[in-house]
């Protein structure tokens, strides 16, 4: 969004290499860097996918006699609540640290920036193989009834957003440590954050909704 | 004009009032759930247009 034709086809004008920098940083004044704005952009996106997925859960429950579906037992969630709820505490724990490592990064603190994400990345770690413990410990299938179909379906996109969470902030922590953040340039940082508090989000949503409600 | 970012979430707000609406006469709550999350990924959106424009706040 800040990067201009100005910026892209030096050659052209003949400016020096101090004088495309001032170029840039005019640019940059006011607007969001690139990192931000597709993670913006991207997070938007998945809004609606997650939406859709909601939206498919609200419409099967409304429409049923009986929710859960009788039957199973195991459908009543409600008494396998505690794995979840504590999966849940660690999620939210997890976003915690990661804005506690921006705030560091963002005030040149390296060490306590590692230190933050690396936590963050292994309170998501234990997320995901609590997710899979859960899912061995259950007794019924995707293929049990719509509400098999639903949680599975829910349940299992939102991991994959964390898996995939996971691996980005694996790269912002290996680059840190590598010594590529600083206080002036993290943006990869920053949009990492995003989408960790987006996942988080949809975990308190997608446990209120299965959980709870 | 519209400059200050936080006016995107007018942009939000329009449907999220949409959603309560529709829920309210209709009970869908498959559409009220999509137009709900309409609402928050437009204002995403329109905060993308407003704050992600150069020098946005001297326009």
């Amino acid at each position: 969004m800040t990067a201009s034709a100005d910026v892209l086809v030096p050659a052209d004008r003949g400016e020096t290499l101090g004088e495309l920098v001032h170029i840039a940083e005019e640019h940059s004044k006011g607007g969001i860097s690139n990192p931000v704005l597709g993670m913006i952009l991207f997070i938007a996106s998945e809004v609606m996918f997650f939406a859709g997925l909601f939206a498919a859960y609200f419409s099967l429950r409304s429409n049923a006699p009986v929710w859960p579906p009788t039957g199973n037992p195991e459908f009543d969630l409600r008494a396998h609540i505690a794995l979840p709820a504590v999966l849940t505490l660690m999620l939210i724990t997890s976003s915690v640290t990661c804005q506690i490592g921006i705030w560091a990064i963002r005030r040149g603190d390296r060490k306590a920036f590692l230190r933050a994400t690396a936590v963050t990345l292994v309170l998501g770690v234990i997320f995901l193989v609590g997710q899979v413990w859960d899912y061995t410990q259950l007794e019924f299938g995707i293929t049990d009834t719509a509400f098999g179909s639903t949680f599975y379906t829910l349940t299992g996109f939102h991991g994959a957003h964390v898996l995939g969470g996971a691996v980005m902030l694996s790269v912002v922590l290996y680059r840190g440590l590598a010594g590529q953040f600083s206080a002036r340039h993290h943006d990869a940082v920053e949009a990492t954050s995003l989408y960790w508090h987006f996942v988080d989000v949809v975990w308190i949503a997608l446990f209120s909704t299965l959980y709870l409600l | 004009m519209i400059t200050k970012p936080r006016f995107a979430l007018l942009a939000g707000a329009i449907f999220i009032a949409l959603a309560i609406v529709y829920g309210a006469l209709s009970h869908d709550w498959g559409g009220v759930t999509m137009l709900f999350a309409l609402g928050i990924a437009m204002a995403l959106m329109a905060y993308v247009l407003v704050a992600g424009s150069p020098r946005g706040d001297e326009q």
